[in-house]
């Protein structure tokens, strides 16, 4: 007889049950829940939602009619959940303050990141009283699930020098890529004197979006062999009309996004890709999928991109200005033996990074909390 | 590959967009299957001449007086065809160009059972398409065009005369994928029909259940009252 396991999320689905816009931590809770059913265990999962129950990838997704947040954590979801999922074994807590204030006793919880970084928590949550309300919660979340899974080293370096008592709950499992299907190009001896910069991530300020526009104005108008492609989501209907019209109105800047099976093609065809975050950032698939590809990377400092790029090395980790985005763009555009020994670099760390590593690592923390 | 298998209703679209229609679609679908609602004109023989084609005629018009049963009719005809996937298109709405390129991942991809686009209306021409009020393509949403075949759902269709959508309710339930393909739509790109259109929406909706008044006057509102965007083709990487 399977062991039932409950996963507790925020929005896989928008709440009100009727949209689904595949991001990151969709596709990782999807793995995750494949990777569950794999090793025997049945899954459900519960987020916000109007008591609707759906289904996605054979796996049952429920709708709970609470809504409230305080201090950037979700009780009242939290114990809708605690009371919900009681016929089930085990539970994995999707974001890590969605444990608090009540764990149940063989559970997990799991970090996609530092969010806290994010300009908006300060205006939130920047007064003193707050932002300690908020560490006080925290502290309660770390305090319950057996194990706490972090994709990057930041987040637990955060939390060891904050709340040390938790040194040893912490489990590094970084961020994952098929290197089966997303892999280099096949060489070919076509010339080609296009080059091609590709941001591949939603059409967030966070993301770097508007320091990209910028820099993308300034380098099509300086190089024209340069090309533009932002391949991602906005964040609402405005943005991607904002970003549309953007691109229609500038030459040889493209905006779309592309089915996730239509990807590896998308990162093959790139010469460089971006990934300019300024925060809320873990070890990005998009990052590892285009460092999988053989491509460089230019990416922001935040979260655990650290964790995936040395500087020079495979790419460049840089504050993401206008000026410095620009400057490692030509330094990559004018040397094209760079662009390649960084991308071969690229792809053997990206296998380190492999998905079948990350199923391995998975199923030791899983068999340690859910036996 | 899936095999994708298109349906549509026509009547009398001899002399507007039919030919360029199947023209597009014959070179992403591998079949054609065809409700011709009583054309006066010879539209079925036009259908006739592309080998994907297979077209089924109805004696007496009745898409106006009731659009659901022909849906319906046409919804079976094309499930005698063993569709794995179907496109649901009228003869003036065309997918972008890129389609051709993202479609195969689309009707490959396991996680999704249908497929939304956004509609753009183009207005006096095909350069420019229409922005303001629920015109504007951005904020009226996506709307679902493509849907694998799954047999057990239900095949029941709302009692609805009109505005009673392209495919059985069940399909129109599911989550589906947000392409970022475009359809370009020509209904409205010849103002000369536009009246006669206006006037048809007021008969079939006269207490404005389906869509405001505004929305209806908007049809004939003088050009300085509309905001119109240009439509540029557009490539991926």
């Amino acid at each position: 007889m399977s062991k039932n396991v409950a996963l507790l999320t925020t929005n896989f689905f928008h709440p009100k049950g009727d949209r689904l816009i595949m991001g990151g931590a969709e596709r990782y809770q999807m793995d995750l829940c494949r990777l569950l059913r794999d090793l025997g265990y049945h899954v459900e999962v519960w987020q916000i939602g109007d008591s609707w129950t759906k289904e996605f990838d054979g796996i049952k997704i429920r709708g709970l009619p609470v809504n409230k947040t305080e201090y950037n954590t979700f009780p009242e979801l939290n114990m809708a959940f605690y009371e919900n999922a009681m016929s089930f074994d085990y539970a994995l807590y999707f974001i890590l303050s969605l444990a608090y204030p009540l764990a149940r006793e063989k559970s997990i919880g799991i970090s996609h990141g530092v969010y806290w970084d994010w300009p908006g928590f300060e205006v939130a949550n920047g007064k003193q009283e707050n932002r300690q309300e908020w560490l006080r919660r925290m502290s309660i979340a770390l305090a319950g699930p057996q194990k706490l899974v972090s994709v990057d080293t930041n987040t637990i370096n955060y939390f060891n020098a904050t709340l040390p008592g938790f040194y040893h709950k912490w489990e590094y499992i970084p961020n994952y890529v098929d290197t089966e299907l997303f892999r280099p190009p096949e060489e070919t001896n076509q010339a080609n004197d296009k080059i091609r910069i590709l941001f591949p991530r939603r059409m967030v300020p966070v993301r770097g979006v508007n320091e990209t526009m910028r820099a993308a104005e300034i380098l099509t108008q300086k190089y024209p062999q340069v090309e533009f492609h932002f391949c991602g989501r906005g964040h609402d209907d405005t943005m991607e009309m904002l970003m549309s019209q953007w691109a229609d109105k500038h030459e040889r800047c493209y905006y779309y996004w592309k089915p996730f099976e239509m990807m590896p093609e998308i990162y093959q065809q790139a010469d460089i890709v971006l990934i300019p975050s300024r925060s809320t950032e873990g070890t990005s698939l998009a990052a590892l999928e285009a460092m999988a590809c053989g491509k460089p990377v230019i990416v922001g400092y935040a979260g655990g991109l650290s964790n995936l790029v040395l500087q020079e090395y495979n790419g460049y980790l840089i504050k993401p200005t206008v000026e410095n985005l620009v400057a490692s763009i030509e330094e990559l555009l004018h040397d094209p033996n760079k662009r390649k020994l960084m991308g071969k670099r690229g792809r053997e760390i990206a296998l380190s990074f492999d998905k079948k590593k990350w199923h391995a690592k998975w199923a030791t923390v899983l068999s340690s909390v859910f036996s | 590959m899936p095999k994708l298998t298109a349906m549509m209703i026509v009547r009398n679209e001899a002399k507007r967009y039919l030919q360029r229609c199947l023209n597009s679609l014959a070179k992403y679908t591998d079949s054609i299957v065809i409700l011709d609602d009583a054309s006066e004109d010879n539209t079925p023989e036009i259908c006739l001449t592309y080998r994907q084609v297979k077209l089924f005629r109805q004696k007496e018009s009745t898409f106006l007086d009731n659009e659901a049963q022909l849906r319906h009719k046409l919804w079976h005809y094309t499930l005698n065809d063993r569709p794995e996937w179907i496109v649901a298109i009228d003869a003036d709405e065309f997918l972008e160009e890129e389609a051709i390129k993202e479609l195969p991942y689309l009707l490959k991809q396991k996680y999704f059972n249908a497929v939304s686009f956004r509609l753009f209306d183009c207005w006096e021409g095909e350069e420019y398409f229409r922005t303001d009020g629920l015109w504007n393509p951005w904020r009226r949403g996506f709307s679902i065009y493509m849907v694998r075949y799954l047999p057990q759902l239900s095949s029941a269709w709302p009692p609805l005369k009109f505005h009673c959508g392209r495919f059985p309710i069940a399909y129109r339930q599911l989550p589906h994928y947000e392409s970022s393909i475009r359809i370009k739509h020509l209904g409205w790109a010849n103002a000369v029909y536009n009246r006669a259109k206006y006037e048809r929406a007021l008969l079939q909706d006269p207490s404005c259940q389906y869509m405001s008044k505004e929305h209806y006057e908007s049809i004939l509102w003088p050009p300085e009252k509309i905001k119109l965007e240009k439509w540029v083709e557009r490539s991926s990487i």
